[in-house]
């Protein structure tokens, strides 16, 4: 379909002229609204049909759509199943996000392998959306992966899970990791360490403290320093060093 | 922006420190340009523009009208719309200086940038007001300010974890007419506030659920002409075809690029109304939704501190709704009603008032230089490290409140909804509702 080279395609709007466009004709192949009618079994033939040309996406597209308000864990399989397809995998992402059963976490895990680069990258944050405790290993070990961009990715997740276990893993990780990741580590830690204010104070104030030193990238550094500041005032007292705490 | 030592520089510590000092202060008269033609360069605030199209404009316009602030680099997807801001920021400063860029990036990375004016489709605002935000820079951003409510609640926090001024596109804010309103609402003038209400457009132009269909596929423009592919950014993957990215709002109205129609006015409206209400750290707790998607609707909400909001159709194209007093003073109108009084007013600033309060309101206040005072009000909050009218926070709360909105009116059932969790009681549905996929590599 891409036409590489193109400048004026059809359609677009004649020179000189102002106002809106009309509208173009909505082709059959594009209405969404009998794909949105259907049940669960009927989406899920849907998700099985031949075709990659932009009329067989579209129909999972919306079928997706519709999984994400009504899929059942029975939608999860299917919808694993476009995870590694460009055009599809983040409607199948979209309705993974939403279904509250935790085997929508299972198939994202276990979909990790299974990919790479910017598809990894989209699981990796369905993952940080549903913020499953039971990935920062695996989460790790992509922190600790050749591709800078996934294990960037991979850090922000566990940061946004937070815990005990990320906190040790993002340290640990911020000490041994390439240059290129460093950001996305830093950044992780960051998140991390705003997620554990209101359980693990301490625990937070000393991943801030970390943050603050001068070899960190600034995305970080200047807002972990930023939130020791208002940590110190929401207490209204004055502010010392953490290892006084 | 760390000198060679790695130490934070004076300016850095200005953009931090200052959001959280307990006293006022004290900054000199030249920093704030009160003295025009006498800024010094390093005192003036550098701003970039990211996706300026009409609306944009507007506010480019106003910023090169101030001695303070210094208009350096425009990105834009459309190799058109770079040279011709290029050209006009050039002409106003007598330069060639205005550096043009394709993608954000590169403008979020120069560390002499101070602030962002971001005026893309919606469905970038919160993804580039988050990376802006922890790129150092402080954001103006249009409206509406994001797509769920999950977006909204990301946003708040990654301005709140960065300590960067947010200011969104929601200027009735600093307009005066709507100031009055919402200082009558506040000071007990109508008596104990019972109902607000909150124009939120017509259905005839942005119905309250956008579509899902999508248009017939054209072929792309090259790349350096038009990056499609960069221009959806977090939204899922669909053919191209013009019609989307044409100036004007093409992407408006369709389910990936637009919010729907109660969120267009309802960014401002509404958010004037929980102002007003004094629920700007909250939302609405009740949502009754009425019509549908092809008629005049209404969402009657109900706030914690027992105000109702009406979000309504605008009705300003004819059509008629109940009689129940609303006189739809033109767009973005809203109307505050107390126990023993009310007031009405909406773009053009013509106040409408009970007939207690005649005398006391005056029947016009100009909003002519609404854009420019909520303009100043961001300049001086980058300034001072305060916060601006419509900050993250506020945009947030009406944001959600919107969103939930919409939620109640795509289900067609009625919702309670819990700020403190926020989460909807009792309906999975709703609460899967809450949040989309954003397209990889894309996060927010």
């Amino acid at each position: 379909m891409r036409n590489i080279g193109q400048d004026n395609p059809a359609g677009q709007k004649p020179a000189g002229t102002s106002g809106r466009r009309e509208k173009p004709e909505i082709p059959a192949e594009f209405k969404a609204e009998s794909i949105e009618k259907l049940d669960q079994a009927a989406l899920l033939r849907i998700l099985g049909e031949p075709g990659s040309e932009p009329a067989a996406v579209f129909r999972k597209a919306i079928a997706c759509k519709r999984l994400a308000v009504i899929g059942t864990k029975d939608s999860v399989p299917p919808l694993a199943a476009l995870l590694g397809d460009d055009r599809v995998s983040d409607y199948a992402r979209d309705a993974l996000e939403s279904i509250p059963d935790p085997s929508a976490d299972v198939a994202l895990r276990e979909a990790l392998p299974k990919l790479k680069g910017l598809l990894l990258i989209g699981v990796v944050n369905s993952i940080r959306r549903r913020r499953d405790p039971n990935a920062i290993e695996p989460l790790g070990e992509l922190i600790r992966g050749e591709d800078a961009a996934v294990a960037g990715a991979a850090a922000l997740a566990a940061g946004e899970i937070s815990g005990p276990l990320a906190a040790k893993m993002l340290v640990r990780a911020l000490g041994t990791t390439k240059e290129a990741v460093r950001e996305g580590v830093a950044g992780g830690i960051l998140l991390c360490a705003d997620r554990m204010m209101a359980e693990d104070r301490k625990g937070a104030l000393a991943l801030l403290d970390l943050l603050s030193r001068s070899d960190i990238p600034n995305s970080a550094r200047i807002p972990a320093m930023h939130l020791q500041v208002t940590a110190a005032a929401s207490l209204k007292r004055p502010r010392v060093a953490p290892s006084q705490e | 922006m760390s000198n060679r030592n790695g130490l934070v520089t004076r300016r850095d510590f200005m953009k931090t420190a200052g959001a959280v000092a307990a006293a006022p202060l004290i900054v000199p008269s030249s920093v704030l340009g009160q003295r025009a033609g006498a800024v010094a360069p390093s005192d003036k605030v550098a701003i970039a523009g990211i996706g300026i199209g009409s609306r944009g404009m507007a506010s480019v316009n106003t910023v090169l009208r101030y001695e303070d602030v210094r208009f350096v680099a425009i990105c834009d997807l459309k190799r058109e719309r770079r040279e011709l801001v290029k050209k006009l920021v050039d002409e106003r400063y007598e330069t060639s200086d205005c550096m043009m860029y394709a993608y954000h990036e590169e403008v979020l990375a120069r560390p002499d940038i101070d602030a962002v004016i971001i005026a893309t489709p919606e469905f970038w605002h919160a993804p580039l007001s988050v990376q802006s935000a922890y790129a150092g820079k402080d954001v103006f951003c249009e409206k509406p300010c994001s797509m769920t409510i999950q977006e909204s609640r990301a946003l708040a926090d990654a301005l709140r974890r960065t300590g960067r001024i947010y200011q969104a596109g929601t200027q009735r804010r600093n307009g005066p007419n709507f100031v009055w309103a919402v200082e009558a609402a506040r000071t007990g003038k109508l008596g104990k506030l019972q109902t607000v209400h909150a124009n939120v457009g017509t259905y005839l132009m942005w119905p309250p659920i956008p579509s899902k269909d999508w248009l017939p596929a054209e072929p792309e423009l090259r790349k350096e002409v038009f990056d499609w592919d960069r221009w959806l950014g977090p939204c899922p993957w669909r053919p191209y075809n013009s019609f989307y990215v044409t100036g004007g709002g093409g992407w408006t109205n369709w389910y990936d690029f637009h919010g729907g129609g109660i969120l267009e006015w309802g960014s401002h409206t509404v958010d004037l109304c929980q102002w007003a209400a004094d629920c700007d750290e909250t939302h609405a707790i009740e949502y009754v939704p009425q019509g549908a998607n092809g008629a005049p609707y209404q969402v009657h909400c109900t706030y914690p501190n027992g105000v109702k909001l009406v979000m309504r159709d605008g009705n300003n194209l004819g059509e008629r709704l109940p009689n129940d007093g609303w006189l739809g003073m033109g767009s973005c109108s809203v109307r505050f009603e107390g126990d023993s009084g009310w007031v009405e007013t909406g773009d053009g600033g013509k106040i409408a008032v009970s007939d207690d309060l005649r005398g006391e309101a005056p029947e016009r206040l100009s909003d002519r230089l609404v854009l420019d005072n909520h303009w100043r009000d961001f300049i001086w909050c980058i300034k001072t490290r305060s916060q601006p009218r419509a900050n993250a926070d506020r945009a947030c709360n009406s944001h959600i409140t919107c969103h939930a909105a919409y939620i109640a009116f795509e289900l067609g059932r009625k919702l309670t909804w819990d700020p403190a969790k926020e989460e909807f009681v009792n309906d999975a549905e709703a609460n899967r509702m809450r949040s989309r996929a954003v397209r990889k590599p894309w996060a927010i």
